[in-house]
């Protein structure tokens, strides 16, 4: 209990809480600020305000009298805060007060700020500094500073002229990370996949069910599973039921692309993955989603060139970060990869990723489905017959089903019909396993 | 696996998706595209169920039958998966109404019952809330086993009934079906290991009895786990209802050790009477002793519960504490912590740089007098140290004898009775050393020697009662000082112990008109402590009257604060007892009226968690006050003392006194830091730390003394490194001020507390247990703390040793059969909460291997690395006694 929030309410040291005591002030000679009660690396889990209000876990997080006694609980104290703060702003607005301090503090720091780099702390009150451009400066920090969070390396707010420290800048989530979550949740469900219903049962159980129904597992008495690896052929649907997953969880979803992983200066790749991680568990639940995890999670071996080992040190962080020391609480991560075999075995060993989930070739039952889906929408002529196309020896990923629907539009788009026939569709059928097959015309060893 | 509750979010996921797959213009292609997309095998199944049906209204009786039995086995046989309905269910929907209009036209019947029990389960997922069909049909049908329909079905039972009881209890409507069905799926629970649903059921029908039927070996440990837990959470009078059942529980099973805890917590010394009379074993009962004087309260046993004198002297003896000191010396010499500390050793002055060495300015006296304190801080009940106990004749020229005058007038009396601290518990050499000062002419050494031996029978009774033998007749002497200590040592080594003979001497002090007032505060205060949470009616009249009699002016005056305490340690924990007493404080003189209400209210309430009282000590926080009122301090105060109850309140009481922190009047913001070093005593939190640490630095001095002492609180008796540095650094800023470094100073002598042996927790037994008189010294103390600069910067400074009350040695000692220490392997970790999880998990984590003597950590748990013996308490704390287990076998 309590985890996370150390420092948490040290963030409350407003300038505001203290009373001006008229009297007291006038008499009193200048002191020196109270030292900040720590220096130097600033505390990991710095979470922004959200901190203050975390509230303490409640077990057992199976649903019973007891946990709704202790949630009543927490709830009946919030209430009592409520009431106290609400009592207190009708007695005495604090309001206005803090207006005034805050516009004090505005006209300090100036307008506009230069932003600069914290190079190092010399002593409570001084700073060296330095800007992108120019040279380093000696300066002074301002009061109202939180020098708790300061530490040497991160982004600072200067006065314009004298440069000295007026703030700091709190975001400092890689842009790189934060295009990564989807913000508008992808149009495709889990109705538009044909098939695949063992698959999506299982990306269920493990993805969704353990950030939604904890206390099914606690019941139990098992751990959730803490990431699904899916494989199989190219075209079988893995990135589709990825985005289902996507389209249907309340959970952040972030998603990167292997490939997106390397980076051009050697510790970018695995600092990304680690700022990766960090930004799903602060916003978790979440669900992480790798495409294309063979860019960088290939087995290991003797590397000859420094990319090579920078790839291999990226793999190495995803493992850290999958199973290492630090515990990830609610952050669920999906793989996708259509060469599980050239992956490390470390990356799938169970604890990192417990659950490997086959996509195979649509079998026949499936064809139909996806068919049916493809053609939903299209208008087709009366002789299309499609238990011919599904009924064929030939394999079809469903990416190729898809490309035999289009084709076939094509076709008839080309010939100005206003509905597809079933030639339409042989041709289209032809073409696609043509091209499949390459350059091998179908049928040729009949 | 069960079917998937309907109502979550990933059921109606499953079944809306049925209805968007296909956007069709009109209903009868949608039905056909449907058909489409089911299998080969669910169309069959469909198909079949719609043959049921249709059959099911036939009117041959046969055949109804047949496709009954049929449904039957087609709802009970599927398998599902957790995220969706069943199958049979989701193609019943569509007929659910045609089968509940037919059951309506049907003649009573075996059949009209079969279908009864079918339409029940259907309506698991198709009745509309609140409509409780589910229950209804089930009360109809026949009355079969209730688990052969699977978990959900039982588990949606029981929300339909707790429903129903409370309908039928407005409406007062017979509930005895009802009971019969939740007689089967309390039993169906228990089997399953369901217990927390079970316990659930039984306490929304209110009829936990039916529990103590139902569980069995294997079981009703973590039942009453989850009863016990529960209890904390609910209102007034479920707990004790709850705590009951789970102590009846105990005693089926003889589990005493457990029970007899559950008798100490709701303080019903007849069922602790009751575990002695049941349990025959002679070693059970000599570890109930252990567990009793933990608590330290006074319980005399007799021929009923142990029927040998012998057997009988030697149990009394250990609920006497007699060998605690024997205990805590083990434990020092194991850990290799018997040479005496310097408070220079405690201050560490060389790892500061210049500015404090510097500081050697300030008055000495106040110097030596928080060197006294450190000194006899660090070393409480070693029996030896580096100021007071060399021997005289000393090559270094005789520092002991000299210590003690180099401390000034009032600072000799707690000089002196700090020798009682170093030989805390040890009663014969203890009495022997201070005997000494017995014969000086200074009148503030002979009130130190007699605080003294009060601290050092503190906790440890005796027959021949020499505290009282020695203290008793200086009660009445002249010399204000010598009263005060003779009535404190009192009051230290009785506390708790609801000593006739004592009240019958101090109550003629109190209705002394012409006692000063300081002796009648020390005298209540002593009163209140030896007669902690009894509701004695005499007591309370007499400090009544001695609050009535006092003048306007007296009752201003500081320590006048105490009298109010005392009369709210006289409820401590009793709630409603307190309400007559309430009363009559409201008649008090204006000026201390409030001031007395919200001491006592707070009091009464201490350690119950009952956040109606806090929303009130919250009400009182929020106004603001023109005249110079007191009571707002109090009532800080209490907010931490009734919220110290649990985890969660605990956790709570801490972001609340964050608000008051920031609204509140300087009144308040004093109280705050005391209040926090409350909830946290000897555990130290790093949020409270780091709060406790920023007040340090407050422009308020007052605010920054309580800080600083309660940071000393906080780390009391843990060695803490990070609060020792922050200590350090606060006495090298502050060396200019006297006062706020004599605060340091203190605080640093508390965070070494015992050399780290101790811990100030009012709380034991995995922090089940509040001992009253630990709690009692502690508020003391905080009471003395409001007004930091009269009481405890004045001259009256060994309130203080109000602290020893609550020392206890935080360690684990296993013992043998013949109460000789016996080394065996322990795993201390961190304690994980186990309540209503499945299986046997584990209930510490990240631990270590140690061989006792060992130390606990707050929030540490301990358990046997060994499978050779038996501890004979569950709670591995204090003294445990080892029995050897008879199935042990070595292997090789």
């Amino acid at each position: 209990m309590g985890q996370g929030t150390p420092g948490g309410l040290n963030r409350q040291g407003l300038p505001g809480d203290r009373k001006p005591d008229g009297n007291d002030k006038k008499e009193k000679k200048f002191e020196p600020a109270a030292p900040p009660a720590r220096v130097g690396r600033k505390q990991r889990k710095q979470k922004g305000p959200e901190a203050a209000a975390r509230l303490p876990t409640v077990t057992p997080l199976t649903k019973c009298k007891l946990r709704l006694l202790k949630l009543d609980r927490i709830k009946d104290y919030l209430l009592m805060e409520e009431e106290f703060v609400t009592n207190q702003e009708r007695l005495k607005p604090q309001e206005e007060k803090a207006e005034e301090d805050r516009s004090k503090v505005d006209d300090l720091r100036g307008s506009p700020m230069s932003v600069g780099n914290l190079e190092e702390l010399i002593d409570e009150n001084h700073a060296i500094v330095s800007s992108s451009v120019g040279p380093e400066y000696y300066v002074g920090i301002l009061s109202f500073v939180d020098k708790d969070q300061l530490e040497p390396g991160c982004a600072i707010l200067m006065h314009n002229k004298v440069l000295s420290v007026v703030g700091l800048l709190q975001d400092e989530v890689d842009p790189m990370v934060s295009v990564m979550k989807v913000e508008k949740a992808p149009l495709e469900s889990y109705a538009d996949i044909g098939g695949l219903d063992a698959q999506i049962q299982e990306i269920k159980e493990a993805v969704e069910l353990p950030l939604t129904h904890p206390e099914l597992y606690e019941d139990i008495g098992i751990r959730p599973p803490k990431g699904v690896i899916l494989y199989g052929e190219p075209g079988t649907g893995k990135t589709l039921l990825a985005k289902a997953v996507a389209n249907s969880t309340s959970a952040t979803f972030l998603r990167v692309v292997g490939s997106e992983l390397i980076q051009k200066y050697l510790g970018d790749g695995p600092k990304l993955v680690r700022e990766l991680f960090r930004v799903a568990d602060d916003l978790s639940p979440s669900i992480v989603f790798i495409d294309e995890i063979d860019a960088v999670g290939t087995k290991r071996y003797d590397a000859h060139s420094g990319g090579e080992r920078e790839i291999q040190r990226t793999m190495l962080e995803l493992l850290n970060q999958l199973d290492g020391f630090d515990s990830r609480g609610d952050v669920k991560v999906i793989l996708a990869t259509n060469r599980i075999e050239s992956l490390d075995p470390a990356l799938l060993r169970p604890g990192r990723i417990d659950r490997k989930i086959e996509f195979p070739l649509p079998d026949i039952k499936t064809r139909r489905r996806i068919f049916q889906i493809h053609t939903s929408r299209m208008t087709l002529a009366d002789d299309v017959n499609l238990e011919e196309f599904v009924m064929t020896k030939d394999e079809f990923s469903g990416a190729d089903i898809k490309a035999i629907c289009t084709e076939a539009g094509l076709l008839a788009l080309r010939e100005r019909r206003m509905k597809v026939t079933h030639i339409d569709f042989k041709k289209a059928k032809e073409k696609v396993m043509f091209k499949k097959k390459e350059g091998v015309p179908e049928g040729l060893y009949m | 696996m069960a079917p998937q509750d309907p109502n979550t979010p990933s059921g109606i996921g499953k079944r809306d998706e049925e209805s968007v797959k296909v956007p069709a213009k009109d209903p009868k292609k949608k039905d056909e595209k449907k058909d489409e997309d089911l299998s080969e095998e669910d169309l069959e199944l469909k198909k079949n169920l719609e043959l049921y049906v249709e059959r099911v209204q036939d009117p041959n009786p046969a055949l109804q039958r047949n496709a009954l039995e049929s449904m039957r086995q087609e709802i009970r046989t599927s398998t599902s998966s957790m995220t969706s309905v069943p199958k049979p269910l989701k193609y019943l929907r569509p007929h659910y109404g045609t089968l509940k209009a037919f059951y309506d036209t049907m003649a009573d019947s075996d059949l009209k019952k079969y279908l009864a029990d079918i339409l029940s389960v259907l309506a698991l997922t198709m009745s509309a809330e609140g409509e409780r069909e589910s229950l209804k049909y089930r009360l109809l049908g026949s009355e079969g086993d209730i688990g052969s329909w699977g978990h959900e079905y039982v588990r949606n039972l029981a929300g339909e009934i707790s429903q129903e009881y409370a309908k039928r209890q407005s409406e007062e409507a017979p509930i005895d079906d009802l009971m019969e069905l939740v007689q089967q799926i309390v039993a169906f629970h228990m089997k399953h290991n369901a217990e927390p649903e079970a316990v659930d059921l039984l306490m929304e029908v209110e009829d936990l009895d039916l529990l103590v039927e139902h569980v069995d070996k294997t079981n009703f440990k973590r039942t009453c786990l989850y009863l016990t837990s529960s209890a904390r959470y609910l209102p007034g009078p479920d707990d004790t209802l709850v705590l009951d059942i789970a102590y009846l529980i105990y005693m089926k099973f003889e589990e005493y050790p457990n029970a007899l805890q559950i008798a100490l917590f709701l303080d019903n010394l007849q069922n602790v009477r009751q575990v002695f009379q049941s349990c025959d074993d002679l070693l059970r009962k000599k570890q109930f002793c252990y567990i009793l004087a933990r608590h330290g309260i006074s319980f005399e046993l007799d021929d009923e519960m142990v029927a040998e004198d012998d057997d009988r002297e030697a149990l009394q003896d250990i609920i006497n504490n007699s060998k605690l000191s024997e205990g805590y010396l083990t434990l020092a010499r194991d850990i290799e912590v018997m040479e005496a500390k310097t408070p220079e050793d405690i201050y560490k002055a060389h790892l500061l740089d210049g500015r404090a060495s510097a500081g050697a300015s300030v008055d000495s006296a106040r110097q030596n007098l928080a060197a006294t304190f450190v000194n006899a801080f660090v070393n409480a009940g070693f029996g030896q140290d580096k100021l007071m106990t060399v021997p005289s004749d000393a090559s270094s020229g005789g520092n002991s004898g000299n210590w003690l005058f180099k401390n000034k007038e009032h600072g000799k009396t707690s000089a002196a009775a700090s020798l009682g601290m170093i030989l805390l518990w040890d009663v014969d050499s203890g009495l022997a050393q201070i005997d000494k000062y017995f014969h000086s002419n200074d009148n503030h050494v002979i009130a130190g020697a007699l605080l003294g031996v009060g601290i050092v029978n503190c906790s440890i009774k005796n027959d021949c009662d020499p505290a009282l033998a020695l203290l008793g007749e200086y009660i009445d002497k002249e010399d204000p000082s010598i009263r005060i200590g003779a009535i404190m040592g009192l009051g230290i080594a009785y506390a708790g112990a609801q000593n006739e003979q004592i009240r019958s001497k101090l109550t003629p002090i109190l209705n002394d008109a012409k006692a000063p007032l300081d002796v009648v505060a020390f005298t209540a205060i002593s009163l209140g402590l030896i007669y902690v949470g009894s509701c004695n009616e005499e007591v309370a009249q007499a400090i009544i009257f001695a609050l009535m009699d006092r003048s306007d002016s007296e009752l201003g005056e500081p320590l006048a604060r105490l009298i109010p305490l005392s009369l709210g340690l006289l409820y401590l924990g009793k709630q409603e007892n307190v309400e007559a007493t309430a009363e009559v404080s409201k008649t008090f003189n204006e000026k201390i009226r409030k001031h007395c209400d919200m001491t006592l209210l707070s009091c009464a309430y201490a350690g119950t968690g009952n956040v109606l009282k806090v929303q009130n000590l919250l009400g009182h926080c929020s106004q603001h006050l023109e005249k110079n009122e007191t009571h707002q301090g109090p009532a800080v105060l209490g907010i931490a003392m009734i919220a110290m109850a649990e985890e969660l309140g605990v956790e709570m009481a801490i972001r609340s006194l964050e608000h008051l922190l920031q609204y509140g009047e300087q009144n308040i913001r004093r109280a705050v830091p005391l209040a926090l070093g409350l909830l946290c005593i000897s555990n130290p939190k790093v949020n409270v730390m780091d709060t406790l640490s920023r007040l340090s630095h407050d422009t308020d001095s007052e605010v920054a003394m309580a800080a600083v002492i309660s940071l000393g609180l906080l780390g009391a008796g843990t060695n803490n490194a990070r609060i020792a540095g922050m200590l350090r650094n606060l006495s090298s800023y502050y060396y200019k001020d006297a006062s706020l470094l004599f605060c340091v100073r203190i605080a640093q002598g508390l965070v070494h507390l015992g050399k780290g042996l101790l811990t100030l927790n009012p709380y034991h037994s995995d922090r089940f247990l509040l001992s009253p008189t630990a709690l009692g010294g502690i508020i003391t103390l905080m009471h003395a703390c409001l007004d930091m600069k009269a009481i405890i910067l004045g001259k009256y400074h060994y309130v203080l040793y109000f602290l020893i009350l609550a020392m206890q040695p935080r360690m684990l000692l296993t013992v043998d059969e013949n109460l000789k220490p016996l080394s065996v392997p322990v795993r201390v970790g961190q304690a994980v909460d186990v309540v209503g999880q499945a299986g046997r998990p584990k209930t510490i984590t990240g631990f270590q291997t140690h061989s006792t003597p060992v130390l606990l950590a707050a929030g540490d748990r301990a358990e046997l690395a060994t499978e050779k013996y038996i501890p004979l308490s569950p709670i591995l704390e204090g003294f445990v006694i080892l029995k050897e287990n008879p199935d042990y076998r070595e292997d090789n």
